[in-house]
């Protein structure tokens, strides 16, 4: 299929689908009342599946997420165990402003013996020069850096792991600081259990100093860690976040690294190891700071990104959906990141303005009120019980209203969009975000 | 307008006004996404740390010269 004819066809959906609708709509109106109450009742049942939807997906998550934190809870510290030495891959593209700063925050590691690996992805900045000042032995850390050819990011991390010499491996962006105990919880978890491949940590929101980046913090709080939590009671993460993520090199080399055909190397790592029968377990003191998009076209381009990639590498092991046996959680997970990523959006935005027009023209607005308050109420209590277990600033909470009010709509159009795009397999490039130093 | 009606237009209007501004995002960035090719695409850009190898050719017999057999 030429790259044209799958617009068009895109299009031709997107058009069908908004004319669909309008024609609908116009047809009501002009419907005898009869069919008119029995379109309002139909709307009154579809708006209580969804909430009931919504309800089930928090408190599933909640729950799971819930045990989890009380497992770890109860879980006695290791004291005196032998740390084995780790190799941290930072992969860098033009990341001038910030590197130095993630450098910084590397070399203050709370960890008996590492290596950082600069793989300098052929930055057109000054990140290689700025890079190569920090070589050398910092604290406990040996600074290496390396560079190559412009390739993409699962290239230079295949790179450095390929140039790095320890047993485990831990990747992450250089656009990320690491708290300085951040090696060593994560390795806490990693030496429990033979049988785990990677532990994914923490990503938090450094920059907060506008409205769409508290918004962020949020998200990630309620919106990614919380599901990541409850996903590793099951030790199903399906995502090892890019910032922040701890492998075992044998768990590494049997994958034979990241794949780069996908635009969400992380995701398609995670869920190829998982597949291979790895565990993949998540740890909430292993913190990374990231910079989140400061504005709005940047946040798009982001999470259009992420979600493609996770749709390409879902398409890759799509026989994973027929399988539910042996490998249960798996299954689970698999689903569940299918739901977040394609049903959830998809349905979100079409009921939202399905209701929404029903409302106005056929003066169910009340209901649509009640409903509206009810899934705030539901995020409000979402934000305030995740923002706690992560011992975050209650300062959060609030923004939960704003998130409900349009933040996840917005994001979930988007998706929606990126869905529809991978559909028809349009083409995409890969953007660089725009970075600001912090500090 | 009482306050309800006053709290339904809040919501009815935020909600379709928050799907037009994502469509019109949307569409900003498939724009800068389609001008991009051409402001990355500076010759010379990934040469700038490697230096291309060129290997002198030992004088070998070309096709036009091979003695025939």
């Amino acid at each position: 299929m030429s790259r044209l004819t799958r617009i068009v066809l895109s299009l031709l959906l997107v058009a069908l689908m908004v004319v669909g609708t309008i024609a609908f709509i116009f047809w009501a109106i002009h419907a005898s009342p009869r069919f008119q109450a029995i379109l309002v009742r139909i709307v009154f049942v579809s708006l209580l599946i969804f909430l009931a939807i919504l309800f089930a997906r928090y408190f599933s998550l909640l729950w799971f997420a819930y045990l989890e934190h009380a497992e770890r809870n109860v879980l006695e510290p290791r004291k005196q165990v032998h740390l084995p030495a780790i190799s941290v891959i930072v992969p860098a593209y033009n990341e001038g402003a910030i590197i130095e700063e993630t450098l910084e925050s590397l070399a203050r590691m709370d960890y008996p013996a590492y290596e950082v690996v600069v793989v300098d992805d052929g930055s057109t900045d000054d990140t290689l020069e700025r890079a190569v000042s920090w070589q050398g032995r910092h604290g406990a850390g040996d600074f290496r850096v390396l560079t190559r050819r412009n390739g993409g990011k699962a290239t230079a991390l295949n790179t450095g792991i390929a140039a790095s010499h320890h047993p485990y491996v831990f990747c992450m962006d250089a656009d990320s600081r690491l708290e300085a105990r951040t090696l060593r919880r994560a390795m806490r978890m990693m030496l429990e259990d033979d049988s785990v491949g990677a532990v994914a940590g923490n990503v938090k929101v450094a920059n907060r100093g506008k409205l769409i980046t508290k918004l962020q913090a949020l998200e990630y709080i309620e919106g990614l860690n919380m599901p990541r939590r409850a996903q590793g009671f099951i030790a199903a993460v399906n995502i090892v976040p890019g910032p922040v993520g701890l492998f075992r090199r044998q768990a590494l080399e049997e994958m034979g690294g990241y794949d780069t055909d996908t635009f969400a190397e992380d995701a398609d790592l995670t869920l190829k190891m998982v597949a291979a029968g790895w565990k993949v377990v998540y740890e909430d003191a292993a913190i990374a700071w990231t910079e989140a998009p400061e504005r709005w076209l940047d946040l798009v381009q982001q999470r259009y990104r992420w979600t493609r990639g996770i749709l390409q590498s879902l398409k890759k092991r799509k026989g994973l959906f027929l399988r539910p046996f042996p490998d249960f959680p798996l299954w689970l997970s698999v689903l569940e990141m299918s739901f977040e990523a394609i049903v959830w959006p998809i349905l979100n935005v079409y009921a939202q303005l399905f209701f929404a027009i029903v409302a106005l023209l056929f003066g169910a607005g009340e209901m649509l009120l009640y409903w509206w308050i009810l899934l705030t109420l539901l995020d409000l209590v979402a934000a305030f019980v995740t923002v706690s277990m992560e011992e975050e600033s209650l300062s959060l909470v609030p923004f939960a209203f704003a998130y409900r009010f349009f933040f996840i709509l917005f994001l979930d159009v988007v998706k929606m969009f990126a869905a529809l795009d991978e559909l028809f397999n349009l083409g995409m490039g890969w953007e660089k975000l725009r970075r600001v130093a912090t500090t | 307008m009482n306050v309800i009606d006053l709290l339904i237009t809040i919501v009815v209007v935020t909600i379709l006004v928050t799907i037009v501004l994502a469509v019109i995002t949307y569409v900003a960035y498939k724009l800068r996404l389609a001008r991009q090719p051409a402001a990355d695409a500076a010759p010379g850009d990934e040469l700038r740390y490697f230096v291309k190898y060129e290997p002198s050719l030992p004088d070998a017999p070309t096709k036009d010269h091979a003695p025939e057999t």
